[in-house]
C-alpha cells in the first residue's frame, strides 16, 4: 500500500483516467453530462450577475435598492451554491465511477439526487429573481413580511442539500463496490479522498437542513420565526467554503497524475492523512467568522484566532506533496534549474494552465485570509470590501479555474468532441489572474479604508473619503478583465460539452514522468519550500501593515466586538 | 528513504503543511496572542524589532490603553447586564435629555446644564477632561446610547470631546445592523444584533467629523443608513 521506500515513483497500473471515463456506461455518461451542463449554466448566470454587480459597485452602472441587491443575490446564489455544489456532485460521481471502473452503484439514487438539485436550482433562481432580495445567506429577518420569499428560498437550498446527500450516498456506494466484491483491498489515495469528501458533503447537507428547514416551516405557518438563523448559517457557511477547497486539492491530484503520470512520491498513506486532515482541521477553525458577534467573549475570540492558524494545514501539505512529487520526478528525468524543471510541464494544455494558475491564486488568497483570522484585526476588516476582495482569489482563481480544468479533461473523454480551441483557452488563466490581482488589490485597499461590502452607493452624502470611488473603479476594471477571460474559458468548455464531433484521436498534450532514470528525490526540490517561505514572508508583511494601521487610528476602544 | 534529500522527505513535507502557524510570531509581537507557553516564546522573540517598533512608535497610545483596561471592566459585549427594555428606556431618556436645537445629541452640553441630573456616575469632572491621550485612563467614561434601526441611527449626530472616554451602549432595534466609524485611513466596525446590548468604551484621540455607516445589509435603503460623530 505504501511506496515510501521505493526509489522511483510507482506508476498507476490502471488505464489512464480518460480511457476509464470513455469506458463508462452510456447511462452514467448522460447523467454526468446533465450535471456538468447544469453546473455550467449556474456558473454562466453567476458570472453575468457578478459582472453587473462589479459594474454597479464601480458606479459604471446605476443600480440601486432592490434591483442591485437582487443581482447580488443572483450572483451569490448561482455561483456559491449552484455552481460550486452541482460541479462538486458531478465530479464526485464521475471520479467515483472512474475509480470503480464499472460505473455508478445505486444509479437511481444518483438520478434522484440530480433531479432534486435541479429542482432546487430552479426554485432558488426563480425566487431570487422575483422575491425580496435575501442575498445568498437567505436571512429570514430581511423578509419578515414576505414569508413566500423566505420559504421558497429555503426550499431551494433544502432540495439542493437533499439532492447532494443522495448523490453523495451513490458516490460512496460506488467507491465501496470494488471492496465489497473483493476486487480491491484498500482505497487508493484518490478513492479515500473521494470517500472523505462524500462524507463531508453529507454532513454539510445536514447542516444546511438545520439552517434552512426552520425558515420553510415558518413560511408554511408550521413553526416559529427562525431567529437563530445567523448562528446556524455560520456553522454551515464555514463548511461550505472548505468543501470546494478539498475538492480542488483532490482534482489537483487527479489532474497531476493524468497530465504527467506522477503520483505522490511520499506514499498513499500521507495523502490519505492529508485528506482526513480536512475533517480534523476545518470544523474547529470556524470561529473567525464570528469575531464581530457581540455575544462572543474575548477569550473565545483569542482561542478562535489561534485555532484558525491551523486552517491551511491540509491545503499547504497537499501543495507540498504535489509540488515535491512533480519536481523530484522531473529532476529524476534530468530536469535542471531551480524553477526551470517546471518548463517541462505540459503548459500548452489548457487544463495544466488553469491548474497552475490556480495554485498561484491559492498562495495569494491564503496570504490575505490569514490577515482576517486575527481577531484584533476583525473590527477593521470584517464586513468591508476586503472580504470579497480577497476571497475571489479563491472563488474564481482557485476553485472555478480548477473545476474548469477538470472539465477540460473529462468532457472530451465522456464522448463530447475535442476541446474547443486549446491554444486560446490556455492563455485565459493568466488574464484571469491579472484581473483578479487588480480587483483584489484595489478591493483589499478599499476594504482597509472602510468601503463596506454589499453597499452600492458609497458616497454617504459626500462624507466618504475621496479615495473610495477611485479604488472601486479599479475594482470594476479588474472585474471586467477577469469576467471576460473567464467567460472565454466557460464558453470553450460549454462548446466542448455540446460538441458532437467524434472524439479527437490525439489527446491534449501531456508529459510522462512516470518513472525516473535516477532515484526520485535524491536531489533537492526547493520549489515547494521556497514558495511557502515567500508565502509566510508576505503574510508577515500583510499582518504587520494591518496592525500598524489599526494602531494608528485616532480611537481607543475597549470591550464589545473587540478588545485590547 | 535514506537516499532522499531532506526537501523530499515526508517529515519535511508535513512540516511545510504547518508552516503558516508561524504567523503566531507576528501576532505575539503585537500583543495579539498570549505568550504563556515556553515552546512558543522563541517564535515571538524572533520578532523583537516589530515589538519595539510598536512600543516606541505608539508609546503614548499603548500607555493610554493599558491603564484604561480596568475602566472598561464592564465592557464585555452582550454581558453588559442591560436588558433590551432597559436599553430602550435609557436610550429614550438620553435622546430626550441631550438633543440640541440642531438635532444633534451632546451629552456634555446638557450635563453642564443639569449637573448630576440622573446620570450621576457620568457627571463628575469629565468636562475638565484633557485632550491628551494620557488622561484617558483618568477620566470617568461618559455614557452614550446609540440605537440602530431601519434605516437610521438614533441619535444620528453625536457631539463628543477628544480624549474623553465614552461608554457606548449600542443595540439594534429591529434586525441586524452594523456601525462602522470611518477614521480616515481605516474604519472600526461594530456588529449590532437585535436586542443584544453591546458595550464598548471608546475614546477619540483627535477632533474631527467621523462618518458612521451601516455594514450589514438590512434592506433597500441600507446604503443610506448613516450618522455622524463630531469630536471637538
Ligand atoms: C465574472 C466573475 C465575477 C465577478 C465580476 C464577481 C464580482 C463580485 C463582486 C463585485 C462582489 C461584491 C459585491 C459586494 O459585496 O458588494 C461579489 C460577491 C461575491 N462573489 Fe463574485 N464575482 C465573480 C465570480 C464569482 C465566482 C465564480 C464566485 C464563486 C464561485 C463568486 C462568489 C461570490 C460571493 C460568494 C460573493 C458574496 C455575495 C454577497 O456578499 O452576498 N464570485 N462578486
Ligand atoms: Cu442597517
Amino acid at each position: 500500500m505504501d511506496c515510501i521506500s521505493t526509489p522511483v515513483a510507482t506508476a498507476d497500473t490502471r488505464p489512464r483516467l480518460t480511457a476509464r471515463l470513455a469506458a463508462l456506461p452510456r447511462g452514467d455518461a448522460s447523467l454526468f453530462r446533465l450535471l456538468f451542463g447544469a453546473a455550467l449554466l449556474a456558473l454562466a448566470l453567476g458570472l453575468a450577475g457578478g459582472f453587473v454587480t462589479a459594474l454597479a459597485r464601480a458606479r459604471a452602472l446605476n443600480l440601486f435598492g432592490d434591483d442591485a441587491y437582487r443581482v447580488l443575490t443572483l450572483h451569490g446564489v448561482s455561483v456559491f451554491f449552484y455552481w460550486l455544489y452541482l460541479i462538486q456532485a458531478a465530479l464526485l460521481l464521475v471520479l467515483a465511477a472512474a475509480e470503480n471502473g464499472r460505473g455508478l452503484a445505486l444509479r437511481p439514487l444518483a438520478w434522484l439526487g440530480a433531479a432534486l438539485m435541479l429542482a432546487g436550482f430552479a426554485a432558488s433562481e426563480w425566487i431570487s429573481a422575483i422575491g425580496t432580495p435575501l442575498l445568498y445567506d437567505g436571512s429570514p429577518e430581511l423578509a419578515v413580511d414576505d414569508p413566500r420569499s423566505v420559504g421558497v428560498f429555503a426550499l431551494g437550498y433544502l432540495l439542493l442539500s437533499a439532492g447532494l446527500a443522495a448523490a453523495a450516498v451513490s458516490g460512496i456506494a460506488t467507491l465501496l463496490q470494488p471492496r465489497r466484491r473483493g476486487e480491491a483491498e484498500a482505497f487508493s489515495a484518490i478513492g479515500f479522498a473521494l470517500f472523505a469528501w462524500a462524507g463531508f458533503l453529507i454532513v454539510s447537507a445536514i447542516a444546511a437542513t438545520n439552517a434552512f428547514l426552520p425558515g420553510l416551516l415558518w413560511a408554511l405557518g408550521a413553526g416559529p420565526f427562525p431567529a437563530d438563523h445567523g448562528t446556524e448559517w455560520h456553522i454551515l457557511f464555514h463548511n461550505l467554503h472548505y468543501l470546494p477547497l478539498m475538492a480542488t486539492v483532490l482534482v489537483w491530484y487527479v489532474l497531476t497524475q493524468h497530465l504527467t503520470g506522477v503520483t505522490s512520491i511520499h506514499g498513499a498513506r500521507l495523502s490519505k492523512i492529508v485528506f482526513a486532515a480536512y475533517l480534523v482541521f476545518v470544523p474547529p477553525t470556524s470561529l473567525y467568522h464570528m469575531f464581530l458577534e457581540p455575544n462572543l467573549s474575548e477569550s473565545v475570540r483569542v482561542v478562535g484566532s489561534l485555532l484558525s492558524l491551523f486552517v491551511s494545514v491540509p491545503t499547504l501539505a497537499a501543495f507540498a506533496i504535489i509540488v515535491s512529487s512533480l519536481e523530484a520526478s522531473a529532476r529524476a528525468r534530468g530536469a535542471t534549474g531551480l524553477f526551470g524543471w517546471m518548463k517541462g510541464l505540459p503548459w500548452r494544455n489548457p487544463a495544466m494552465a488553469n491548474m497552475g494558475w490556480a495554485v498561484v491564486n491559492m498562495l495569494v488568497g491564503i496570504t490575505f485570509a490569514f490577515v482576517l483570522i486575527q481577531e484584533k484585526l476583525a473590527p477593521m476588516l470584517s464586513d468591508t470590501f476586503f472580504v470579497p476582495g480577497y476571497f475571489h482569489f479563491f472563488a474564481v482563481g482557485v476553485l472555478t479555474q480548477t473545476f474548469l480544468a477538470a472539465l477540460m479533461v473529462i468532457l472530451p473523454a465522456l464522448g463530447g468532441g475535442a476541446l474547443w480551441r486549446p491554444d486560446l483557452l490556455r492563455r485565459m488563466p493568466a488574464l484571469v489572474t491579472l484581473g483578479l490581482l487588480i480587483f483584489g488589490t484595489a478591493g483589499i485597499a478599499a476594504g482597509v479604508m472602510g468601503v463596506p461590502r454589499r453597499v452600492f452607493d458609497v458616497g454617504y452624502g459626500g462624507m466618504a473619503p475621496a479615495a473610495w470611488p477611485v479604488l472601486m473603479a479599479l475594482v470594476g476594471v479588474g472585474a471586467t478583465l477577469f469576467a471576460v477571460a473567464l467567460s472565454v474559458s466557460v464558453y470553450g468548455v460549454v462548446r466542448t460539452l455540446l460538441s458532437r464531433r467524434a472524439p479527437a484521436t490525439a489527446e491534449s498534450r501531456r508529459v510522462d514522468w512516470t518513472d525516473g532514470q535516477r532515484g526520485v528525490g535524491a536531489v533537492p526540490a526547493w520549489t515547494g519550500p521556497l514558495s511557502v517561505a515567500v508565502l509566510i514572508a508576505t503574510m508577515y508583511v500583510a499582518t504587520i501593515v494591518a496592525f500598524e494601521i489599526i494602531q494608528s487610528l485616532p480611537i481607543v476602544a475597549i470591550g464589545g466586538g473587540h478588545g485590547h | 528513504m535514506s537516499e532522499r534529500h531532506v526537501t523530499t522527505r515526508r517529515g519535511f513535507i508535513a512540516a511545510l503543511g504547518f508552516s503558516a502557524v508561524s504567523l503566531y510570531g507576528a501576532w505575539a509581537a503585537y500583543g495579539a496572542a498570549p505568550l504563556p507557553f515556553g515552546g512558543h516564546k522563541g517564535a515571538a522573540a524572533s520578532e523583537p524589532d516589530a515589538h519595539d517598533g510598536h512600543g516606541g512608535g505608539h508609546g503614548g497610545h499603548g500607555a493610554a490603553e493599558a491603564p484604561a483596561e480596568p475602566a472598561g471592566h464592564a465592557g464585555h459585549g452582550a454581558a453588559a447586564g442591560m436588558t433590551p427594555e432597559e436599553f430602550r428606556s435609557a436610550h429614550d431618556a438620553f435622546v430626550e435629555r441631550f438633543t440640541q436645537k440642531d438635532g444633534s445629541a451632546d451629552p456634555h452640553a446638557a450635563v453642564e446644564a443639569h449637573a448630576h441630573g440622573g446620570h450621576g456616575h457620568a457627571g463628575a469632572g469629565h468636562d475638565h477632561a484633557s485632550m491628551g491621550a494620557a488622561m484617558v485612563a483618568a477620566a470617568e467614561p461618559v455614557d452614550v446610547y446609540l440605537m440602530a434601526q431601519k434605516f437610521a441611527y438614533s441619535p444620528d449626530v453625536l457631539r463628543l470631546k477628544a480624549g474623553q472616554p465614552y461608554r457606548f451602549r449600542m443595540m439594534a432595534d429591529d434586525i441586524t445592523h452594523g456601525a462602522s466609524i470611518q477614521l480616515g485611513s481605516a474604519s472600526r466596525i461594530i456588529r449590532l444584533r437585535p436586542n443584544v446590548v453591546t458595550e464598548q468604551t471608546i475614546t477619540f484621540t483627535k477632533p474631527g467629523a467621523y462618518l458612521v455607516y451601516c455594514t450589514v445589509y438590512c434592506g433597500p435603503a441600507h446604503d443610506a443608513m448613516q450618522g455622524r460623530i463630531v469630536v471637538g
